[in-house]
């Protein structure tokens, strides 16, 4: 057994060292919970002394979080924990919650891959959140809803766009400046057209989609009766990854954010490649607020993505801007989300310690602990001046 | 119209605000000729090649192909036209494989998606036809300087370029991979190629060009054939006078060593061995050349020695004192200048005045500061004596050292360096993209250091540098220091060693 495989099984102990001590197993031995974890950090260390440090590491963290997790479950009320931790239902919320995130992240993607540092992800998210709801309820289609959202999305993207690209100004200061913009706009516009009252109760919203799958253990539950935009999100990451990767688009959008210079030099248009990159993130996060707003909630309330969008560029840069990885992520932090929701049965302040889990472990994918995570070369650089 | 040149420039002048970069310059280009492009540093050259590639428009004059007027006002109108660029910097991603970089710009597609395996194999062809090996599914990063050089000229053909140019070409490569190089170029010219070959370099311009068409402040000077044409004479259009292209240097007077290295390891950024176990020994009263191929331990051995980089394993003395585990400071002290190899990065603070940059060492002393508040007027009398006595032209002591030229630059910086009357000098790539001009004044200047018993180490890519100027040659490849050659050995000898002793050729 190579020692990567060692470092992997130690990973997989540590998992399961959890998992025992809840339902459906609901082992209440702590025993077997100290004695899984132990195995899995001395996997993992004897893993860092073979030399692949990086998942032998992995196996250490996975134990100890195993151990203290599945203690904890162990020392916990059977009852309790019967209400936590039922798997079907915690795997449908974490897509929900994951895809807004995902659509960040997509959006983050493309306008990052392609050289601009898109922090106003947030703004953008909740534009699409404002004028999701706003185009449904004009309209009475959640169709021309989700088609406003995208175009409102990209008209403040292109603002960002402007800014960043033509004016060469700072893209953190531009950023932050549109996101402040967003709440203010968005804020207006919903105390000018609904007043006290709040969106109508019958606003259009997205429909679930019913597949025939009840009979399917645990699939069924996580997959029988989710939104479409769910679908969607899934769908916008494998079109993403086909996009950026396989197509001669994709490469020019890459070219542009690794070296703008050689791709000016072959003769590309890196500022309008930047331009539609950062719209087509617009689009896309806008899409993931609309999800919010008349997918999920139906309604819109002020500042309601309440900083996913940032979560939606800590997923994109904890996944290395690569989106299976991106995806991957989302999936981790809505995850968090999903227990945290429903862990105020034991601890209502843990429960909020849990939503920063998502910065903590970006935090450590930046310093590297991980694998280090390599931005596109230019990031953040505009075109120099010829 | 078979007689007409593939390219004419005709009346080219550029201005930039009221800098005229280009003043009505005339340059024929004709069909399979190799036509170099000789100049000093900000002589126009690279101006008049970035009018013709479209990256700059003209303010007047006319550019014709096969004697057609054209306007050309991008790269992409350009390389439409058949004109193909390599530049001094490739212009490559290097985190992209060789077929993406060469097809980038006009993808083969198969439906929607790119087909790689098309350009893979485009790449294949081309590559044969033209006699430039290159694997088309290595990563950029991850092949050598001379074979990204290949790929650039590639991607030229690749776009259909029937006129090349050439931005320096031979700066980063080795004295043989620049004799491929221009085997390369007389093939291209063979099959019906042009080339523009811009170059300050005289040798390599006489070997290589069949005319040279000579740029003096923006302005032609004149168009001569090689044939009959000598380095002097060339150096003397160039510059507008008489240039010593020899450094004279008097006998040397040995004296104790004064630097001092023992087995001396570093790693580099990425924690890879990049020194491996060098000693040497510099002393008094001579210079001592370190010649190598780009990245091949010199920054790391040199930041290790003024204490920018913790060493790994062994000792560094200067003159007696172990300065091995000493910081910057501390190392300076110890009697140490370092003319830095990238001088915006590491000799001068750009954005300080000449003033403020001259005492950079020294801002701490009585002479400078009192109770810790620095003394304005002390720090501008010293700069502006400097600065008259070290020729530093345009400038004045409260001039952002930004705004001066790169051979002012390197002035500034080594007359701060100098000034500190220090016992053991490194200069590292003294000269980088200096003219002939301030080469000279560079030159002479550390061969005074020499003959007044300091300790000189000079590291360079130039062998022709480093052969002029030094009393003895070591060579580092990999980290490193594979032979003491003496300077007379001839640029052949120095090669083998430079690149790892003949014993393993670099793969194509």
């Amino acid at each position: 057994m190579t020692p990567k495989r060692v470092g992997w099984a130690a990973v997989a102990l540590g998992i399961l060292a959890f998992f025992v001590a809840v339902p459906p197993l609901t082992v209440r031995s702590p025993i077997v919970v100290i004695v899984l974890a132990a195995l899995a950090m001395a996997a993992g260390s004897y893993a860092v002394t073979a030399g692949e440090k990086r998942i032998g590491w992995g196996g250490i963290v996975a134990g100890l979080v195993g151990l203290v997790g599945g203690y904890a479950a162990t020392q916990s009320g059977v009852a309790n924990l019967e209400r936590v931790v039922v798997w079907g239902a915690l795997g449908a919320a974490t897509l929900r919650y994951a895809t807004p995130l995902i659509f960040g992240a997509v959006g983050g993607l493309f306008s990052e891959r392609s050289g601009v540092v898109n922090i106003a992800l947030e703004g953008m998210m909740l534009m699409g959140a404002f004028f999701g709801a706003w185009g449904a309820d004009m309209t009475g289609s959640w169709i021309l809803g989700l088609v406003i959202a995208v175009v409102a999305g990209s008209a403040f993207a292109a603002i960002h766009a402007l800014f960043a690209i033509s004016f060469r100004a700072d893209q953190i200061v531009s950023g932050t400046a549109l996101n402040l913009l967003a709440v203010g706009i968005t804020g207006y516009l919903y105390v000018q057209v609904y007043g006290d009252l709040g969106t109508p109760d019958d606003l259009p919203s997205v429909p679930n989609v019913s597949l025939p799958i009840d009979w399917l253990p645990l699939f069924g539950d996580v997959f029988g009766d989710l939104n479409l935009l769910v679908w969607l999100a899934l769908a916008a990451v494998l079109v993403t990854w086909i996009v950026v990767f396989r197509t001669p688009t994709g490469l020019r959008l890459r070219s542009a954010g690794e070296n703008p210079l050689a791709a000016e030099t072959a003769g590309l248009n890196v500022v309008r490649t930047r331009y539609y990159a950062v719209m087509a993130s617009g689009g896309l996060a806008a899409l993931g607020g609309a999800f919010l707003s008349i997918g999920f909630l139906h309604t819109f309330t002020q500042n309601m993505t309440a900083g996913r969008g940032f979560i939606a560029l800590a997923a994109l840069i904890f996944g290395r801007w690569k989106p299976g990885l991106a995806l991957a992520a989302t999936l981790l932090f809505g995850f968090g989300s999903a227990l945290a929701s429903r862990l105020p049965v034991f601890s209502p302040s843990g429960a909020v310690l849990f939503q920063a889990l998502p910065y903590v472990l970006t935090l450590i994918a930046v310093t590297g602990l991980i694998g280090r995570s390599v931005p596109p070369l230019a990031l953040g650089r505009p075109l120099p001046r010829s | 119209m078979a007689d007409s040149p593939a390219l004419e420039l005709r009346g080219i002048t550029k201005r930039f605000g009221a800098l005229v970069a280009n003043n009505s310059v005339d340059f024929e280009l004709k069909r399979g000729e190799i036509h170099a492009l000789l100049g000093e540093n900000g002589a126009g050259k690279s101006t008049l090649m970035n009018v013709l590639y479209g990256l700059h428009q003209p303010d007047e004059g006319q550019i014709l192909l096969d004697g057609e007027p054209v306007t050309i006002d991008s790269p992409r109108r350009a390389i439409g036209l058949g004109i193909g660029m390599v530049h001094q910097h490739f212009m490559l991603v290097p985190v992209m494989t060789v077929a993406e970089n060469l097809v980038l710009g006009a993808e083969p597609r198969s439906g929607l998606l790119l087909d790689y395996k098309g350009a893979a194999n485009r790449v294949r062809e081309l590559s044969q036809q033209f006699g430039l090996a290159v694997d088309p599914d290595a990563k950029v990063e991850d092949i050598g300087v001379g074979t990204q050089q290949r790929v650039e000229i590639l991607r030229a053909l690749f776009r259909g370029a029937k006129v090349l140019v050439l931005d320096e070409p031979t700066a980063v490569l080795t004295p043989q991979e620049a004799q491929d190089l221009f085997v390369v170029l007389r093939r291209l010219t063979e099959q019906g190629t042009s080339v523009v070959f811009i170059s300050h370099k005289l040798n390599e311009v006489l070997d290589i060009a069949d005319r040279v068409t000579v740029l003096r402040r923006g302005e032609k000077i004149d168009t001569v054939s090689t044939e009959g044409a000598t380095e002097r004479s060339l150096a003397g259009l160039m510059v507008g006078r008489e240039v010593l292209l020899r450094v004279e240097k008097p006998e040397q007077t040995l004296g104790e060593p004064l630097l001092t290295l023992e087995g001396v390891s570093a790693e580099d950024d990425r924690g890879l061995p990049a020194v491996n176990d060098v000693s040497l020994e510099v002393r008094a009263g001579e210079i001592v050349g370190l010649a190598g191929v780009d990245a091949n331990g010199q920054s790391e051995l040199i930041e290790a020695i003024m204490g920018l980089r913790a060493p790994t394993a062994g000792t560094i003395t200067v003159d007696g004192k172990d300065v091995t585990h000493c910081g910057p400071r501390d190392t300076l002290a110890a009697g140490v200048s370092h003319i830095a190899e990238d001088r915006h990065r590491r000799g001068l603070v750009l954005e300080f005045d000449l003033a403020e940059n001259l005492c950079l060492r020294e801002y701490k002393t009585p002479a400078f500061s009192t109770r810790g508040f620095l003394s304005p007027s002390k720090m501008v009398t010293r700069a502006r004596k400097l600065l008259k006595e070290f020729d530093v032209r345009g400038g004045e002591p409260e001039t952002r050292a930004g705004s001066l030229s790169g051979g002012n630059q390197q002035k500034v910086v080594i007359a701060r360096e100098l000034t500190a009357d220090p016992k053991v000098i490194i200069a590292a790539q003294p000269t980088r993209g200096l003219d002939v001009g301030a080469i000279e004044f560079v030159h002479r200047r550390l061969v005074e250091e020499r003959d007044r018993g300091k300790a000189v180490l000079l590291v360079s890519l130039e062998l022709e540098e480093v052969r002029s100027l030094s009393d003895r040659v070591l060579v580092i490849y990999e980290g490193r220091i594979v032979t003491e050659l003496p300077p007379e050995s001839s640029e052949e000898d120095f090669g083998v060693y430079m690149t790892g002793g003949g014993r393993d050729e670099r793969a194509a």
